[in-house]
């Protein structure tokens, strides 16, 4: 029993990252924009959060700043692609490149150098809910932070008049154009406003999370997420879920080997990857069916050979 | 006509109204095409002036003109005899100059209310509920059905467009532009769309529809403007003032010629070109599109298909050529089971098909590099293509059928719609076959090709082929077919010989009722 | 209103490839000078001297001679990885697991290898190398493949998943059962002398860079002049009129797939047997990725991948030297080679290509 709580939990905290990111791509999805560079923003906003952190002491200032340099990367991203009309597989691959070149550059004098983390605070009377408390309740404030992230995501994707916007773009931009709004505009928001919160969950990772800087730290997790979001159907909800599901997957490996289990630790680092594979293969035909119009046609299309 | 409710405005007393819309002497060249020269056009309060033409007459440069698309080169816009200069649709719509388009504008996966919020001023924070309240009210005062909560996706074609009009009015339109609004609709629905037409010219609104269909000019307008080629020839005048030739001609500028009438009988012991036995298949979205549906051409016979769109044509189209899996039933061409395109080819199957540009071009490749597509093997050289004998037989079908494709080496993207259409009718019309399927085989041609094309059919028909049609115009139905056969929510509601050709009857089964 | 709106303006040919021509120098010109402007600015934030540093990777590359074998042997692999892309691509595929192909490819390689060059003839493993890395790669190719054809699952997707399982294999490899020092870095044993690849009479280039060549010609053979090539852009064209065409199509994107992946799976035994000698924790990284990148470069044309190929190459040894001797870490080049794609992909493109 104590192993499943350990490992939700541990979930819960590692799926925020990938969360985060996730709830920004599914922002930029919708409006019809794929960002493979969300690992790129991840490993911007992890490095500059915890530069900030180790120079501040301030890892609220961390994250912001985080959060605006993933912004600034999905930006450029978002200027690639819509304006000068890039295809979205290379310019989000050269944006990696480039967050990779930048974050090996100026990352390295910060290794080894400690940071104050964000501190573990249990929310007093939930904490003490037997089984869900302790996961969902003895986090940090980042985590909680997420809880409200989810549902704001919902309300503006749906509730508002940006949202309608971005869902349209991403459904059929002639009827945005009909109606006087600039698509392009839309598109470039929504994919920066996507790179903020990929940047919000890499500095989640750095300063609330493994509490370090490593080149190359995020690992793939914002792929997971843009595949994540794929296959939750571009639901916020359906996100957060798949966030904390594959958040439990890469934490059961360290947690069966602090247990003495001797499960092969490559094994187990895989089964994120495998089980998001394997989702997709299940669900199959009905991701991309129900994906924005708009987004289909990247998948569809494929590259242009001229 | 008895359906058509009211009387139009008596024009005498309508000269002293304002009208909303006067254009004066609109031009609009562009490179290598005078779109527009000198075309004057108003539409009084209470009034519905149809603007006719044939597809390249300059109609869709003048309403981009209208509705701030365009900038006329010169010449000039009044609205309530207030002159005006237009840099957008956003202004044209301040204005109260309502567009409804013809492949209405609409985003499928969202609901009516949340189409109308992007058009209405709504504030940042969406109030889906009173929102639909407000819908449900103006649904009711201009006599609009619409169900505010209802994803587009799910509603038929003239539901969708009564929400596109009733959003348009909403925005505050005085004048409603229709462009061309009935190519999709049954004789009925057409009809209920008159009735909205009518009413809304009773409560004053402006009206301009355009269309190139004659009897909808009789049925409902109080005026008509006829472009050809860029250039009004008739200019706002009394449908009644004219003849049907007399329009016609001013359409198309010649007298153009009738279908052969005179032609060879069906030979009633013809071998079946085409033979399906209680087919029934899924459509893409996975419901039952085709249900039991059994049907013979037999060679040397062409057989008609109407239907509202959406009733398994194309399923229909795709099951006879080998394209589509059916659940249950047989498909015989030539008697020869037809599972594949593969084997639907080997048996003697071309199919000209209902939306070349999305299932039969191929973008970046050249004219030539089209011509063996056609699902015949390739002609070999070594390891490649013979492309030298391609482009023989390429030039000789060209020549034989008349239809004169761009030149070879252009590639698809650069065509338009009509020329694309040709290069397809072009490859698969050029040699003797046993089944010929084609879907809307005018679409996007103009009136010179139409006929053209409709001679090949009917020629391959004289050579021993099966034709199976699928077409909207029922005119051109009932002049070419043998027989026709009426597709409704994918059964066939009836089948219809030439003596009992008839619009209303047609249109009838067309909307599933007892022949 | 379909494929044009307004009326198309023709024009001869020949003008509009000429005035396209002299332009497009230009811009691929100041494209150039732009990327290597905000490199840089990036340098300068850095407390380094661009000048210094420019100077550097100009002297490591096209000064000193033994810079120009480092390149064409760098390429080899580059190449290979980038033309594992254009074939997927001509059949309207995006194989962004080029990666993980070469990956596989080399542990396929290695694995015959190991087990055989110690008593078979240097010759016959070399052969056995190129097989096994060919199937290698084809096979992790075809799992994409497979994902695709049956459950509809885009390979873009997959195969950058499929990326990251390589990774892990290769390190279960080289951490237990392969690993040749338990208690130093994980590797696996190195290839014996006489299965190395061998260089071209004396001039140290090795002779995977004549592999890329023959490779990019065959490739650019087979697209343009033959039956399947034809097919292939046919379906990548539009895949509904290939298949109304009779062609079938998932075959034909299934071989184009595993074709892809045999040339990343050369790439990956070529780095192996070539220039790495043994499996080792950063074995072959982001060789797949800069492959596509230089693919995209390259629009997708096997020959101009070759081009393409040396400048990401040339890059790559540039970065290695700022690493010895201007001590900056070697990825800091990648930045350089992310601004010269920004502006390569922002500027130099057509408008209005793939959205």
């Amino acid at each position: 029993m104590n192993l499943i709580i350990d490992v939700l939990t541990a979930g819960v905290r590692g799926g925020t990252s990938i969360l985060y990111a996730g709830l920004g791509e599914t922002i930029s999805e919708r409006a019809g924009v794929i960002n493979l560079g969300t690992e790129g923003s991840m490993l911007l906003g992890a490095l500059a959060a915890y530069m900030v952190a180790a120079d501040t002491g301030n890892p609220w200032l961390g994250v912001l700043v985080g959060g605006l340099l993933g912004a600034m990367l999905s930006l450029l991203h978002a200027l690639l692609v819509v304006w000068r009309g890039a295809n979205q597989f290379a310019s989000g691959l050269t944006m990696l490149f480039l967050a990779l070149g930048l974050t090996s550059l100026f990352g390295a004098a910060y290794v080894g150098r400690t940071i104050t983390p964000f501190e573990v605070w249990a929310i007093p009377v939930l904490s003490d809910i037997p089984f869900i408390g302790p996961i969902f309740f003895e986090q940090n404030a980042l985590v909680y932070l997420s809880y409200l992230a989810v549902p704001a995501v919902w309300f503006l994707l749906f509730r508002t008049k940006w949202g309608l916007l971005i869902r349209t773009a991403g459904e059929r931009s002639d009827a945005l154009t009909v109606n006087g709004y600039h698509v392009k505009r839309v598109r470039i928001a929504a994919v920066t406003a996507g790179g903020f919160l990929a940047g919000v969950g890499g500095a989640q990772l750095s300063i609330a999370y493994t509490n370090s800087w490593f080149e190359n730290m995020v690992a793939g997790r914002g792929f997971i997420a843009v595949a994540l979001v794929i296959f939750a159907s571009w639901s916020p909800i359906k996100v957060m879920g798949g966030a904390y599901l594959f958040g439990a997957a890469l934490a059961l490996g360290p947690a069966l080997q602090a247990r003495g289990v001797g499960i092969n630790q490559f094994a187990l680092h895989v089964i994120p990857f495998v089980l998001t594979l394997v989702v997709l293969a299940v669900l199959g035909r009905r991701t991309i069916s129900a994906a924005p119009a708009e987004l289909k046609r990247v998948f569809e299309n494929g590259p242009p050979t001229t | 006509m008895t359906n058509v409710v009211g009387a139009p405005n008596e024009s005498e007393s309508s000269t002293a109204l304002v009208p909303i819309l006067r254009v004066e002497r609109f031009t609009k060249h562009f490179a290598e095409v005078k779109a527009n020269t000198d075309v004057s056009l108003d539409v009084l309060p209470g009034e519905v002036h149809a603007l006719v033409g044939e597809n390249g007459a300059g109609k869709s440069t003048l309403l981009k003109m209208i509705y701030g698309v365009y900038t006329p080169d010169s010449g000039r816009m009044l609205i309530d005899d207030v002159e005006v200069s237009l840099g957008s649709p956003a202004e044209a719509r301040n204005l109260g100059i309502g567009m409804v388009f013809q492949d209405l504008r609409l985003v499928p996966a969202l609901s009516v209310t949340e189409n109308m919020a992007l058009s209405l001023d709504v504030g940042a924070i969406l109030r889906p509920r009173a929102l639909a309240k407000r819908i449900a009210a103006a649904s009711e005062e201009y006599g609009l059905a619409v169900e505010p909560r209802a994803l587009v996706q799910h509603l038929s074609i003239g539901e969708r467009q009564r929400a596109e009009i009733l959003k348009v009015l909403m925005t505050g339109a005085r004048l409603v532009i229709l462009d061309e609004p009935t190519s999709v609709l049954a004789p009925q629905e057409v009809q209920a769309l008159f009735g909205v037409v009518d009413r809304l010219r009773s409560q004053g609104f402006g009206i301009l529809i355009v269309t190139h269909k004659l009897n909808e000019v009789r049925a409902i307008a109080d005026r008509v403007t006829v472009l050809r080629g860029g250039v009004p020839i008739l200019e706002g005048v009394k449908p009644s003032d004219y003849t049907d030739e007399q329009l016609i001609t001013a359409m198309v500028g010649h007298a153009v010629p009738a279908l052969p009438v005179e032609r060879s009988a069906v030979d009633a012991d013809a071998e079946h070109a085409l033979s399906l036995e209680s087919v029934s298949s899924r459509g893409d979205k996975g419901h039952e599109a085709l249900k039991s549906i059994s049907l013979t051409v037999r060679r040397g016979e062409l057989v008609g298909v109407a239907g509202v769109a959406g009733s398994g044509q194309r399923e229909l189209c795709e099951v006879a050529t080998g394209l589509r899996d059916v659940t249950s039933g047989t498909v015989k061409i030539a008697g020869l089971a037809a599972a594949t395109p593969r084997k639907a080819i080997d048996a003697g199957a071309v199919s000209v098909p209902e939306d070349p540009v999305a299932d039969s071009v191929v973008t970046r490749l050249t004219v030539l590099e089209h011509m063996p597509l056609d699902g015949r093997p390739f002609p070999r050289r070594r390891w490649g293509i013979d492309w030298a004998r391609i482009k023989s037989k390429t030039a000789e079908s060209n020549d034989r059928l008349g239809l004169r494709i761009a030149p070879i080496g252009r590639k698809l993207f650069e065509l338009s719609g009509g020329n694309i259409q040709r290069v397809i009718l072009t490859r698969e019309l050029s040699a003797d076959s046993t089944l010929v399927v084609a879907a809307y085989p005018s679409r996007g041609l103009d009136i010179s090709n139409v006929r053209r094309t409709q001679q090949v059919l009917l020629d391959r028909r004289a050579g021993g082929a099966g034709v199976l049609m699928i077409s909207e115009d029922l005119d051109e139905l009932m002049a070419m077919a043998d027989r026709i056969v009426v597709l409704h929510d994918g059964h066939l509601s009836g089948e219809v010989l030439p003596a009992d050709y008839d619009r209303q009857h047609i249109g009838r089964l067309m909307l599933g009722g007892v022949a | 209103m379909t494929l044009t709106d307004a009326p198309p303006t023709a024009q001869p040919e020949w003008l509009s490839t000429g005035k396209k021509a002299a332009p497009a120098v230009v811009r691929w010109a100041v494209a150039i000078l732009c990327a290597l402007a905000a490199f840089s600015v990036i340098i300068v934030f850095k407390g380094a001297s661009p000048l210094e540093v420019f100077g550097d990777m100009w002297v490591s590359t096209f000064v000193r001679p033994r810079s120009l074998v480092e390149i064409l042997n760098t390429m080899a692999p580059i190449a290979l990885a980038a033309l594992a892309v254009v074939v997927p691509a001509r059949a309207g595929m995006s194989n962004v697991g080029g990666e993980g192909q070469l990956i596989v490819g080399a542990i396929a390689a290695a694995g015959v290898a190991l087990a055989t060059d110690q008593f078979l003839p240097g010759e016959t493993v070399m052969v056995l190398m190129l097989l096994a890395g060919i199937v290698g790669g084809a096979a992790w190719a075809a799992i994409a493949g497979m994902l695709r054809l049956v459950f509809q699952v885009n390979e873009a997707v997959s195969t950058l998943l499929l990326n990251f399982v390589a990774l892990d294999l290769l390190l279960f490899l080289i951490y237990q059962p392969w690993r040749e020092d338990p208690s130093g870095q994980p590797t696996s044993r190195e290839l014996v002398d006489t299965a190395k690849l061998p260089e071209i009479s004396g001039l140290g280039i090795g002779i995977g860079i004549v592999i890329a060549v023959v490779a990019a010609i065959a490739v650019f053979f087979v697209l343009k002049y033959t039956r399947w090539g034809f097919k292939l852009s046919v379906v990548g064209g539009n895949a509904e009129a290939a298949r109304r065409a009779g062609l079938h199509v998932p075959v034909l994107i299934l071989s184009a797939l595993l074709v892809g992946g045999a040339l990343a799976g050369i790439a990956g035994m070529i780095q192996f047997a070539g220039i790495e000698y043994k499996l080792r924790a950063g074995f072959g990284l982001q060789i797949g990725y800069i492959g596509f990148l230089a693919s995209w470069l390259a629009r997708h044309r096997p020959l101009p991948v070759l081009l393409a190929s040396f400048v990401f190459a040339a890059l790559a040894v540039a970065g290695d030297s700022l690493q010895l001797d201007a001590q900056l870490p070697a990825a800091t080049v990648s930045i350089l080679t992310a601004f010269i794609l920004i502006a390569v992909l922002g500027f130099t493109q057509k408008k209005g290509a793939a959205l």
